[in-house]
């Protein structure tokens, strides 16, 4: 059965919509990840204009993100102090983000650099977490041979400490410059205003590796924090640049949120390790297919692009 | 009327006098089975046809329809490759393109219609207006001013194609010689098939009557492409009412993110 998407102008079938929402979500929600790095990509495989999937999976966020920070904060186990100086970033990002956006639009750039952004992100995070997790797999299995006990990790003063603006994160225990936290909300904010994911897969390793949060916080700190920015960053592209799709947005919702829910059950039966490198594979594996569209000879050596928006009735 | 009729008798009884008294005034009439497309939420497309009758037909004459959708601006960039990438450059804007373009004949164009015709009607996809107003300029030649020239030279001709070929992907440029079928009596038919991705706005039909080598009348009908119900509601609404708009998809969203994690929350 197709469904006309009134703001994409395309007809696209509502089962193979709602099927992608429920797999995208049943893996958000085993990974503990938004899922917008996957679905985007999709969205603009099958044939929604790059702007409206941009946009629209932006606002699917919003609402996965809503039903995991909820969660979070009744146990508290979020830094909200971090959280909104994350989130001042992030306001700044997403402004600048959809600004730039209706900019690249204008100059016929825009899926360029929504491609380049992608292969360049998943192309480091996943080569990065395939490479970390694929070596404590085998740490793993060397220590089920010989019995050694891996050393803990020992924590290196590094240009972090350095950087002026010092402020007390009482509880994350942390005592650290202001310049990073914003710069990493802000990076997030411009993410999800190009590439219309929530950021989650950039900020998670940022606060760990980077600000050195406690992991106890990390997930319910960049769950709040994407939920503001995605749900400015939805409303800043609905009121500039008329790109979200209510109808495709509903779908991916209604799919999304129930699929995230057997996924999140899933997901504690598996081990971390073999869920990251399972991710890991499927991040390369999207970036790759990225990338070959970039390099490989296009079907049509010119595009069309219609300049203003499609002239309503 | 009557001294018409006599005059015809008249010059009729004396064989082979003057036959081009004799021919028929020709005109023509059309109608579509569908004069209003709507776009709701189940649309994939529409089929329709457009019938009528030539009153005047001859033997060797050919019927030609034309279905022109709302015009826009359309800018063509050329993918050239950078670095191992390929990247959009060299945007020429053309003004006025059709959004959608139709040509069906009861032969192909080339058999029966002169080149002059076709490209002062602009019927056919070689002959498909393109004018790119910045990349024009008007000049003085052999003594008559203002002669359009444009810089683009031999390469638009590179680009109608590419316009004409992205768009018969989609289907909005559709060539069907043979597309038009007479039917006994100068009764025509035609198919058109609008595609799912088809703009909405008006459309004009034309119905073209060439003899020898030129289009001796024409008829003109309208159709209209719009969105309609909810789908019409909630374009106009992203449109009009924006910021309002963008508030409800994210109040929208946070509704059903709550309401999920309430749900399963319980089970």
């Amino acid at each position: 059965m197709d469904i006309y998407l009134p703001i994409a102008e395309v007809s696209v079938n509502i089962f193979l919509i709602l099927g992608l929402g429920l797999a995208v979500g049943f893996l958000s929600g085993m990974f503990g990840v938004g899922g917008g790095f996957l679905m985007t990509p999709i969205l603009i495989f099958i044939g929604i204009p790059p702007p409206v999937a941009v946009a629209t999976q932006t606002n699917q966020i919003v609402a996965s993100s809503a039903s995991g920070a909820i969660a979070h904060f009744r146990r508290k186990s979020l830094d909200l102090k971090m959280g909104l100086y994350l989130l001042a970033g992030g306001v700044v990002g997403s402004v600048g983000g959809v600004w730039l956006f209706s900019f690249l639009q204008a100059t016929g750039q825009i899926n360029l650099v929504i491609s380049l952004c992608y292969v360049g992100f998943l192309g480091i995070i996943g080569g990065l977490m395939f490479v970390e997790s694929a070596t404590a797999l085998w740490r793993r299995y060397r220590q089920g041979k010989a019995g050694i006990t891996p050393r803990p990790r020992r924590r290196r003063r590094g240009l972090i400490d350095a950087l002026p603006f010092k402020v007390r994160f009482p509880v994350s225990g942390l005592y650290i410059s202001l310049i990073p936290v914003i710069g990493i909300g802000a990076l997030v904010g411009l993410l999800a205003a190009l590439m219309g994911v929530g950021g989650g897969f950039v900020m998670v390793p940022a606060m760990i590796y980077i600000l050195r949060m406690p992991t106890s916080v990390v997930i319910g700190t960049s769950l709040f924090q994407i939920l503001f920015v995605t749900a400015l960053t939805t409303f800043l592209q609905a009121a500039q640049n008329q790109t979200v799709d209510l109808v495709l947005a509903a779908l991916l919702i209604v799919g999304g949120v129930i699929g995230a829910q057997f996924g999140a059950r899933a997901g504690q039966r598996i081990r971390a390790e073999e869920l990251r490198a399972a991710l890991a594979l499927m991040v390369l594996a999207v970036c790759l297919k990225l990338a070959f569209d970039l390099v490989s000879d296009p079907v049509d050596m010119f595009e069309l692009m219609e300049t203003a928006g499609r002239s309503a009735s | 009327m009557i001294r018409a009729a006599l005059m015809s008798l008249v010059l009729g009884g004396t064989a082979n006098a003057a036959p081009e008294d004799e021919i028929q005034p020709v005109g023509i009439v059309a109608a579509l089975t569908q004069e209003v497309v709507e776009i709701r939420s189940n649309f994939t497309g529409a089929d329709f046809l457009v019938y009528g009758a030539v009153t005047g037909l001859e033997e060797g004459d050919d019927i030609v329809v034309v279905v022109r959708g709302p015009q826009e601006d359309l800018r063509v960039m050329r993918k050239i490759r950078t670095l191992g990438i390929w990247i959009n450059r060299a945007p020429i804007t053309f003004e006025d393109i059709y959004g959608y373009y139709a040509v069906a004949s009861t032969r192909s164009l080339s058999q029966f219609a002169t080149f002059s015709s076709l490209r002062r009607e602009a019927i056919g996809m070689e002959h498909l207006r393109l004018s790119a107003p910045a990349h024009e300029r008007e000049e003085t030649r052999f003594g008559v001013g203002g002669v359009v020239v444009t810089e683009l030279g031999g390469e638009i001709v590179d680009y109608r194609r590419a316009v004409v070929r992205n768009r018969a992907r989609d289907g909005l440029y559709v060539e069907s010689p043979g597309g038009v079928e007479i039917l006994d009596g100068g009764l025509f038919r035609a198919d058109v098939r609008l595609p799912p991705v088809t703009p909405v706005g008006e459309y004009a039909l034309d119905i073209y009557l060439f003899r020898d080598g030129v289009p001796i009348a024409s008829r003109r009908t309208t159709l209209e492409v719009r969105k309609a119900g909810l789908e019409q509601a909630l374009y106009d609404f992203a449109h009009d009412h924006a910021p309002l708009y963008g508030m409800i998809a994210v109040i929208i969203a946070l509704l059903a993110g709550w309401s999920a994690a309430e749900i399963f929350r319980r089970r």
